[in-house]
């Protein structure tokens, strides 16, 4: 199957410079230098239709326009690589097994904005990751691919690998850029984005690793090759990561508006115990459950947003018939109230009254009237907040109750499970 | 329980930060020296209303006590054991909110 990001044949092993020269790699960034049309990444990716592959789906020309077009005597990009998302690996992979592409991305993307100086922000967990990165680095730069006079030109572009802490905030484009002036993970008010005042006060990119990863292959290819893979609303490709629970776990690339139950049962193999599925969280654990009868809905973003979740992040949680819904939303619930960065009163009163709420209709205790009571705490503290984690800690608790309301029910009555 | 009344305390950041720990005190001590027994004092999660911090509500009476001092827990705990609610501590919360906060009280989440 054709891929983006991925070589034809994947392997586990780090790609060598000249195994990613071989592909193409470096090819977009001199093609750049030469005609010295730092414009061109901006236009390709723009024609290209690229969205963020972190979980926003922000369109990334757009921030490349705006970062390009601030007016600063210096500016920033960040690689953001904290994946701090549970069960997401799939920016891991690549800058473990990838590192040249993402470098090239970076550097693509600072010659495109003027950035002078740029971050890989990149999970402190992830050694192999680091380590790869280093390496390739060093390659790098004595190729004259990064650094100073890149490939003989006139730009310059520093480069430094950053270890980031790994609470769930700390993935947050703001609450990366504190880290790396040297504070705590807690978001900032917006606007000002990061495109207007960024890192140090500076206009600033900040883009997921597998979003930047796709920018040398669209300068390379061009934006009409790119928009070969997926469908018209959502062109390109997604990395999928799937987990322990099905047979085939791992990291799948796929055009996008590929159909769901592909990737689960073509790729991943089904699940692991021949179980039937119950439910699905398609997009990491800030997204919204989706019942059984989605499974053919397609990979993208309106189709996943019109089944009422949307892609996220692009890692798969799959829930077996026989699991209780009720455990599930506690589950993620008791994640949001443990990670909320407590900056904003509203974060901390709707991420507990979610955590009590469940734990006494868990325990049996109150009325059918407390299953009424989540998407009122969730419209009053709904838009409050500096960061999305308030919108985040509602989807998979709201839809859990929305489309099993029968466990729930059940908990009320008898204060257990349902029987599997 | 039937028949038993709770004063509830927001213990959120705002209304920590303005005394709600300390008021929670005064109340239960004031409780405890006027010898009355059938008012549970709990501490509460939230009940969104930061701006007039530190908050107080009475359940089931659906009394909310908004921008509570240390100088008003007489007239609360009088308020308590029988006499005139404190009219100038109310009314400070939007309908809607405190609709929204009785009902998930009525809801049976406390």
């Amino acid at each position: 199957m054709d891929t983006i990001l991925f070589p034809a044949r994947q392997s586990t092993a780090k790609e060598s410079l000249a195994a990613y020269r071989g592909r193409g790699g470096y090819e977009a960034l001199s093609a750049i230098v030469d005609a010295q049309a730092p414009a061109r990444v901006i236009e390709e990716v723009q024609a290209a239709g690229l969205r963020g592959r972190g979980g926003a789906a922000f369109p990334t020309g757009t921030k490349l326009e705006l970062t390009a077009k601030a007016q600063a005597e210096q500016k920033f990009v960040v690689a953001n690589g904290g994946e701090d998302e549970p069960g997401s690996f799939k920016d891991r992979i690549l800058m473990e097994h990838h590192p040249h592409l993402i470098l090239e991305g970076v550097t693509l993307c600072a010659l495109a904005v003027g950035a002078t100086k740029g971050y890989l922000y990149v999970n402190r967990t992830y050694a192999a990751a680091q380590a790869s990165l280093a390496a390739a680095m060093q390659e790098a730069a004595g190729k004259a691919y990064l650094g100073r006079g890149i490939l003989g030109s006139a730009f310059s572009f520093e480069l430094e690998l950053f270890r980031a802490p790994t609470p769930y905030v700390a993935g947050e484009d703001t609450a990366a850029l504190e880290v790396l002036e040297g504070k705590d993970p807690v978001p900032r008010e917006k606007p000002p984005y990061p495109v207007q005042a960024g890192l140090f006060g500076k206009p600033t990119l900040v883009s997921n690793i597998e979003t930047m990863a796709n920018i040398p292959r669209i300068v390379l290819r061009g934006a009409a090759w790119f928009r070969g893979f997926g469908t018209a609303q959502s062109p390109g490709t997604m990395i999928f990561c799937l987990g322990e629970e099905v047979r085939r776990p791992g990291a799948y690339e796929l055009p996008l508006g590929t159909p769901l139950r592909q990737l689960i049962d073509g790729c991943g193999g089904g699940l692991r115990d021949g179980k039937a599925i119950k439910a699905i969280l398609p997009g990491g654990p800030s997204t919204a459950f989706l019942p059984a009868t989605c499974l053919d809905t397609p990979l993208d973003h309106q189709a996943m947003r019109d089944a009422g979740s949307i892609l996220g992040c692009g890692v798969m949680e799959l829930i077996p018939v026989g699991r209780c819904m009720l455990e599930e939303a506690l589950k993620h619930a008791g994640f949001f109230a443990a990670e909320s960065c407590g900056a904003c009163p509203a974060c901390r009163m709707e991420t507990s009254t979610f955590q009590t709420l469940l734990r006494q209709i868990k325990e049996g205790k109150g009325t059918p009237m407390l299953l009424d009571q989540f998407d009122k705490v969730a419209a009053f503290n709904r838009g409050k907040g500096r960061c999305s984690l308030i919108a985040m800690a509602a989807a998979p608790v709201l839809s859990a109750v929305r489309h099993f309301r029968g466990d729930f029910e059940h908990h009320l009555a008898h204060g257990t499970c349902p029987p599997g | 329980m039937e028949g038993r009344r709770y004063l509830l305390v927001c213990r959120n950041i705002d209304c920590r930060g303005r005394g709600s720990d300390e008021l929670m005190a005064a109340i239960k001590k004031g409780l405890d020296e006027r010898g009355v027994e059938d008012i549970e004092v709990k501490e509460y999660m939230c009940f969104g209303a930061c701006h007039e911090a530190p908050n107080i509500v009475l359940h089931p009476s659906r009394h909310w006590y908004a921008a509570v001092k240390p100088g008003d827990v007489k007239a609360i705990l009088d308020h308590l054991c029988g006499g005139p609610a404190v009219e100038r501590l109310m009314n400070k919360i939007d309908p809607t909110h405190r609709e929204f906060i009785f009902q998930l009280l009525d809801a049976g989440l406390f």
